[in-house]
């Protein structure tokens, strides 16, 4: 347990509860039951995605193409439901291979072709999107199925579904990353690739493995985007990928690869959705929500980059404290 | 020499960092026209000078004299203009520009309306080249030529600023024997110029060659300055280690006649020729050459990193071939490579996770890894192999470069693999922990394990080895008992030299 929640955790979550007390404070409707359901229900999608993101930035790897991985995928998905009469129960374990597919033809590219995922995954980013435009003219379709909406809207205990979505999804991917072997070599092949190969980890597999979960919960978003809108769309998940890749280095994972922790990524998410929400309750128009999305991401990798100096600083202030520079310390698996 | 007058001294300079007095009262003189030996283990406090000198840093207290007058160096650009040029140990160099950009790199010449004036960086940086009689292009690219070469070019940059004073912080690391000579040469002739020259360096032979004077730092003290006597290796030691260590290489003889790995003619497309040898158990099988002789390739061979391309392995009786690192490790091979740095060490990783990251198969079950047997295990081998207990709980960037070492070859304990490649493992670590990863190298083969050593130390391939093979453009040429070696025969046999002379060798 000492593992999972270590204080890798303690600065985005921090965050995240700084940034709910002041949206708490400044905006009356924010703690009402109803909007906070409503968060659970915005942050799902990009959190969900947001965790292949960063298993595969944990491998020093970036994945530029779950946005229009989304628009593909609801499109695909609308097809089968309303033009070739694919049952839903058939239809979305079939939507999740074919994420996982996806995922798996772009992690063999870029591990076995050896091009930098930047290049493939914006390659993807270009011609999913295009793809998604192939089908129905190119139009968005509608009315898909109406056992397709509970998804995303059913409640269990009063709770909203993508509540549970989140719950499994983090347990599992914090499962994986802290006590299996596929997360701990994960973490070896974004620290150090060239140790990794002479460790006998095989880091094309690893590299191709995170892309394929990338594609599958990539999937999953695009499930419940479809439910969310009764509907699938070649414009769905526009810079998608970008938030999703936004909750991870919120969270504080390393661009670099090697460090992070994936329950932070939800925090992450998490601290974005608050911030988005608390401007849309204030009516704060979309060109200061961006603003604002830009400088929380500038903050929070400033704050992880500038650790000693704030450290040093805090202890100047309010006299020697450690636990900066322990934290720093503590960082490894 | 004594009599002249110091062009930098050093008076009673400290400097504190948190918890630590890395310099205490130091002082030193460093005359022109001399090449002044820094000696000391790992955290003496030398790096702290070199900082100070160079204007990185500022001393607590003490002074600081230019041809006896004090000066205050404030940063490096201060340091420059007083004519102070340092090449750090890592290199300053950008691979991807040409030699004549390196040199002038910050400072390049202009013409009047502010454009580089390349026909006089081509003509300045060929004329410094000439001067030191270092035979590369000025529009060479920096990073196509070898290691020694580079290093020239780093220390063409100190002699286009002119600089009477010139710091080398182990300069030789990652140098050959030849390149090594080479550097030597051009040092001698800038003393003879009247450069100052300030010699940081672990490896000792070098010191009697080249070096002049010599300062011994020990816990940012100075305990031998200067002058005092005359240089000698073993007092040296002893004084930078700071007591007797007594047998310098503890070697165990604990081969046997049991044969667990031979070679048949093994070739590569990376650069090996032929190399055949058979190893014993709990023997350790020297590789005795020049850098790029070709004993890392013939290392990469055995791991399965490149492929043969001719010849037979044969481990244990049966005939194997692997075609990546993976075979090899899962036959029980291990291979501690050159670089811990750059392909050893997972730096985000703890001791744990560096010393388990090569048996993470038999540590899962169902792929669930076993964390309380790695806890339980990195416990036990921190504590047998004497590592720092902060490797349980710090990252291992964290650590001193012996402690690195130690972790890397833990790692293969662990694996409880049965051959060991371990190629310069004791490269740019404290004379403490060299002697820690021989008594280490002692209980691996008292185990059983049998081990190939890699080595540009060559008093340590002697004394570690059972047998030496001299391994030449990719071959291995002769194989001898370390005993029947001497340190002369191990530099000329290894040296580029025809088969006829080598017969002489070992006449």
């Amino acid at each position: 347990m000492k593992r999972i929640f270590d204080t890798q955790l303690i600065g985005p979550f921090a965050a995240m509860v700084i940034v709910a007390l002041i949206v708490a404070l400044t905006t009356e409707r924010f703690l009402n039951p109803g909007n906070l359901s409503n968060l659970s229900l915005q942050v799902s999608i990009v959190a969900l995605i947001a965790i292949g993101s960063t298993m595969v930035i944990f491998t020093a790897g970036i994945d530029l193409s779950s946005g229009s991985m989304v628009a593909l995928l609801t499109m695909i998905l609308a097809q089968m439901l309303k033009f070739m009469g694919i049952p839903l129960m058939l239809a979305l374990p079939m939507i999740l291979i074919v994420g996982g597919l996806l995922g798996l033809f772009i992690g063999l590219i870029t591990a076995y072709g050896r091009i930098p995922s930047f290049i493939t995954t914006l390659a993807a980013l270009i011609a999913f999107r295009g793809l998604a435009l192939t089908f129905n003219n190119g139009s968005p379709i509608f009315s898909l199925d109406p056992a397709l909406e509970p998804i995303f809207y059913g409640k269990l205990a009063g709770i909203p579904l993508p509540f549970f979505y989140l719950v499994f999804f983090y347990g599992l991917a914090a499962f994986v990353m802290n006590f299996t072997k596929l997360g701990r070599e994960i973490y070896a092949v974004g620290g150090n690739p060239a140790a990794a190969v002479l460790t006998g980890i095989n880091v094309r597999k690893v590299q191709t493995t995170t892309f394929v979960i990338a594609g599958f919960m990539t999937a999953v978003g695009a499930i419940l985007m479809s439910a969310r809108l009764n509907s699938g769309s070649p414009n769905y998940g526009q810079t998608l990928e970008l938030q999703a890749i936004a909750a991870a280095v919120v969270g504080g994972a390393s661009l670099a690869g090697g460090r992070g922790n994936i329950l932070a990524t939800l925090m992450g998410a998490m601290t974005i959705v608050i911030v988005q929400n608390g401007l849309n309750l204030n009516a704060a128009p979309s060109s200061v929500q961006n603003i604002v999305l830009g400088l929380i991401i500038l903050l929070a990798v400033g704050i992880d980059m500038w650790r000693a100096e704030i450290s040093a600083l805090m202890g100047r202030i309010f006299g020697r404290s450690s636990s900066g520079s322990a934290q720093k310390v503590k960082k490894g698996v | 020499m004594t009599t002249a007058t110091p062009l930098w001294e050093f008076v009673d300079i400290s400097k504190a960092y948190p918890g630590v007095l890395a310099n205490d009262k130091v002082r030193i003189k460093l005359l022109p026209g001399s090449i002044h030996g820094l000696l000391g283990e790992n955290g003496c406090g030398k790096s702290t000078m070199i900082k100070t000198l160079s204007g990185v840093q500022q001393p607590d207290s003490g002074q600081i004299l230019h041809n006896g007058q004090p000066v205050t160096i404030s940063d490096p650009q201060v340091a420059r203009d007083h004519g102070i040029a340092t090449v750090f140990q890592e290199f300053s160099i950008v691979p991807t520009l040409s030699v004549g950009e390196n040199i002038f790199l910050g400072n390049m010449p202009r013409s009047r309306f502010g454009v580089i004036d390349w026909a006089k960086v081509h003509s300045e940086a060929a004329r410094v080249l000439a001067e030191m009689d270092v035979d590369v292009s000025p529009d060479a690219i920096t990073g196509t030529l070898s290691v020694g070469e580079q290093q020239l070019v780093e220390i063409a940059k100190a002699v286009a600023m002119d600089a009477r004073m010139i710091i080398l912080d182990e300069p030789t690391a990652a140098l050959g024997e030849d390149e090594i000579e080479r550097l030597h040469q051009l040092l001698r002739n800038m003393r003879g110029r009247g450069t100052s020259i300030l010699y940081v360096s672990h490896r000792l032979d070098e010191v009697e060659r080249i070096v002049d004077e010599v300062t011994i730092l020990r816990g940012g003290k100075v305990v031998r300055a200067s002058g005092e006597t005359e240089i000698n290796v073993s007092e040296i030691v002893s004084a930078m280690v700071g007591e007797d260590i007594g047998e310098h290489y503890p070697k165990e003889q604990n081969a046997t006649a049991e044969v667990v790995m031979e070679a048949h003619g093994l070739a590569t497309a990376s650069g090996v020729t032929d190399a055949s040898f058979a190893l014993h158990r709990g023997e350790v099988l020297g590789l005795g050459g020049v850098l790029g002789s070709g004993r890392t390739e013939i290392a990469r061979a055995l791991f399965g990193t490149d492929e043969l391309s001719a010849g037979q392995l044969i481990l244990n009786g049966k005939p194997v071939r692997f075609r990546r690192e993976m075979d090899a490790i899962r036959a029980g091979l291990a291979l501690v490579p050159e670089n811990r740095k750059y392909d050893g060490l997972f730096f985000n990783f703890r001791a744990s996770g560096n010393i388990t990251a090569a048996s993470l198969g038999g540590l899962s079950r169902l792929g669930v890894l076993n964390l309380k047997a790695e806890e339980q295990a990195t416990h036990d081998l921190i504590r047998d192999l004497e590592i720092s207990t902060q490797a349980e709980e710090k990252t291992v960037n964290f650590l001193s470069g012996g402690n690195q070492q130690k972790i890397v070859i833990a790692r293969w304990l662990f694996s409880d693999s049965d051959i060991l490649i371990l190629d310069e493992p004791t490269q740019g670590i404290d004379i403490g922990a060299k002697i820690a990863v021989y008594k280490l190298i002692n209980k691996l083969t008292r185990a059983g394990k049998s081990i190939i050593l890699i080595s540009s130390d060559h008093d340590e391939l002697l004394a570690m080895s059972d047998r030496i093979a001299i391994v030449q453009h990719g071959a291995i040429t002769r194989t001898v008992e370390a005993s029947d070696l001497t340190h002369d025969d191990l530099v000329r046999a290894s040296a580029d030299t025809t088969e006829t002379n080598l017969e002489e060798v070992f006449a």
